[in-house]
């Protein structure tokens, strides 16, 4: 049975409970939530902390917490995506300062980005929005992460960050304003 | 906690963030956002994408529901949630130290006045008394119990304490010393006290007694008979009663005056009712030897004064001696009297003991054993009741116990929480 979501298209396999565990409607709902939200977690995690196996760790941790805490989601307090990357964005809270306590930031290089079919000026382009994204601090690179990344709607993105809906349209709107300084100004 | 969108977005703002949304769901913006949504779409390319193995690995990881492999706690994640978890166990620890702490000073609240009992079961007592009042007051003699007591039927069981009441012996402290007190307390706990006798030797001593006995409040009336009994019989006299049975304040007053030849032997008859308990006896003696002395010596010395003016009124010649040793005598006289007087009441009080016996209304509630003690349904409720009670009272107790306890630890929690929370907004802020 397909069952992926439309957001996070990788995740397509049923995932199996074993059979000795009766129905459990909270874990289906997980099931169901992480097949539909893997991906775009990561996503927010890894652009947030630039470092892909904190990224991992942070993701995994981020589900576990989930999974463990879901019978107390309460819906009237929000969707379950916005709690998701609540708990997401603590752990990834929590693993900033534990790194800043222990050591230097310390970040792969960044893969190359093959290219294949755009052209030289889109390469370009593409690169300057890269640059312009790292040189942003990390909270408004949080923003873009949960926006671009992780797919939320502006009032997702709110309950995330805990500000007023028209408080995180205006947020956005000068983060990405900022970007798009920062691209003409290297062109 | 989202907040409440209160303030109006730009209008400019609003459309650019609706031209970017347009952008994302593949739908063509007015030419002005153009480079918004370049970036919106160059942004969005670029999204991380999730490493296979790792995806792999989270999926095998939720299908067996994040428990442990082959003995391995955690495979991802191994160093964030080590802090939370020792917090966690802090909390935890200090939770049950919390609640553990709550419960001793319960336990010492319950059991701290536990050698208060008794008294505790006295005051419950007056406030158990029946809600019908019939109240009588006398002075009378022993044997008029109409006075104050009203008929009662005789009953048939009794408690168990008074009859363990039965087995104390009368205590009478010692004669030589000039004021003692002694045998204050609770005797209905079964122990046998010895029986104390004053030594014979000829002195003056002036003996008194309280008794406090407790009832069930509907034999205020039976205790009251027999009290009056046992004073007939030992030829005393009921000095004033009064008797009050049924409403909140059940019980009786008494000051007897008994002979202190056979005080002892009544003391225990009145500390031996069939239908009352002692809750405390207090002895009391004063030696007036030297008092009673003083007035003998005294009532002498008038009587010799007033013989020798006799015999000088006699031999007395002119008017002015007659008329003054006759005023003399007169005086004389007077002193006997006087002196007469102290002795006879000193001797009253020697020979006649006052002793004050209270009886008050136990609780209703309170335990009795009824003959054999078998086991009844009513007894039973009884019980249960008691222990519902006493349940209630312990919980009322820990509960205020716990209180401030738990207020000071949503305090803290509260205080950790807030300082969680600005610590990650501040790491944030630090990259």
């Amino acid at each position: 049975m397909d069952r992926s979501s439309a957001r996070s298209g990788d995740v397509s396999e049923t995932l199996t409970a074993p059979a000795s565990q009766t129905r459990d409607t909270s874990w289906e709902r997980f099931e169901s939530l992480y097949r539909s939200s893997r991906d775009d977690v990561y996503a927010y995690v890894s652009t947030l902390l630039r470092d892909p196996a904190a990224a991992e760790d942070v993701t995994a941790l981020a589900f576990e917490r989930a999974y463990r805490r879901r019978r107390t989601f309460d819906r009237r307090r929000g969707e379950e995506r916005a709690w998701l990357f609540g708990i997401a964005r603590n752990a990834a809270l929590d693993e900033l300062r534990r790194r800043r306590r222990v050591a230097a930031l310390v970040t792969d290089p960044e893969d190359t980005v093959e290219v294949d079919a755009d052209d030289a000026e889109v390469a370009l382009r593409r690169t300057a929005v890269q640059d312009a994204l790292a040189k942003l601090p990390a909270r408004e690179r949080e923003i873009v992460a949960l926006k671009f990344h992780a797919g939320m709607s502006n009032a997702e993105l709110a309950r995330v960050l805990g500000v007023s809906e028209s408080n995180a349209g205006t947020l956005l709107y000068r983060t990405m304003e900022k970007l798009r300084k920062a691209c003409n100004a290297t062109r | 906690m989202p907040h409440v969108d209160q303030d109006p977005i730009d209008p400019e703002i609003a459309a650019t963030l609706d031209a970017i949304d347009a952008t994302l769901a593949g739908e063509p913006v007015d030419g002005r956002y153009a480079e918004f949504a370049e970036i919106a779409l160059l942004l969005a390319s670029d999204k991380p994408q999730v490493p296979p193995a790792f995806a792999h690995s989270m999926d095998s990881k939720v299908e067996r529901r994040f428990a442990p492999l082959d003995g391995k706690q955690r495979r991802f994640g191994a160093r964030a949630p080590h802090g939370r978890r020792r917090w966690s166990g802090v909390w935890q620890a200090s939770g049950a130290i919390a609640v553990a702490a709550a419960a001793v000073v319960a336990i010492a609240v319950v059991a701290g006045p536990g050698t208060g009992g008794s008294s505790m079961s006295s005051s419950s007592a007056a406030a158990g008394a029946a809600s019908t009042g019939v109240t009588a007051a006398a002075s009378s003699s022993p044997g008029s119990s109409a006075s104050g007591a009203a008929a009662s039927s005789t009953p048939s069981v009794h408690s168990s304490a008074s009859r363990s009441a039965k087995s104390q012996s009368a205590l009478v402290p010692p004669t030589n010393s000039s004021t003692a007190s002694s045998g204050t307390g609770a005797l209905g706990s079964g122990t046998s006290a010895p029986t104390l006798q004053p030594p014979t030797t000829g002195r003056k001593v002036v003996q008194g007694a309280q008794l406090n006995l407790s009832a069930a409040p509907n034999q205020i009336d039976d205790v009251a008979q027999e009290i009056y009994d046992v004073v007939g019989q030992a030829n005393g006299i009921v000095q004033n009663s009064s008797v009050t049975q049924g409403g909140s304040g059940g019980g009786a007053n008494f000051q007897l005056s008994l002979p202190s030849a056979g005080l002892a032997q009544t003391m225990s008859q009145l500390s031996s009712l069939t239908y009352a308990q002692v809750i405390s006896r207090t002895d009391s003696s004063q030696d007036i030897t030297d008092q009673y002395g003083a007035a003998t010596r005294a009532l002498a010395d008038a009587r010799a004064l007033r013989t020798s003016l006799l015999k000088q009124l006699a031999n007395a010649t002119t008017t002015e001696q007659i008329d003054s040793l006759e005023a003399q005598i007169r005086d004389a006289e007077a002193s006997i009297s006087s002196d007469q007087a102290t002795l006879n009441r000193l001797n009253h009080q020697v020979n006649y003991s006052v002793v004050y016996v209270t009886v008050r209304a136990r609780s209703v509630a309170a335990p009795v054993s009824h003959g054999g003690g078998g086991f009844t349904v009513g007894r039973a409720a009884h019980d249960a009741g008691r222990v519902l009670t006493v349940a209630a009272g312990v919980a009322l107790i820990a509960l205020a116990a716990l209180t401030p306890i738990a207020l000071v630890f949503a305090l803290g929690w509260w205080g950790a929480s807030v300082l969680k929370r600005r610590r990650r907004e501040q790491a944030l802020d630090s990259v």
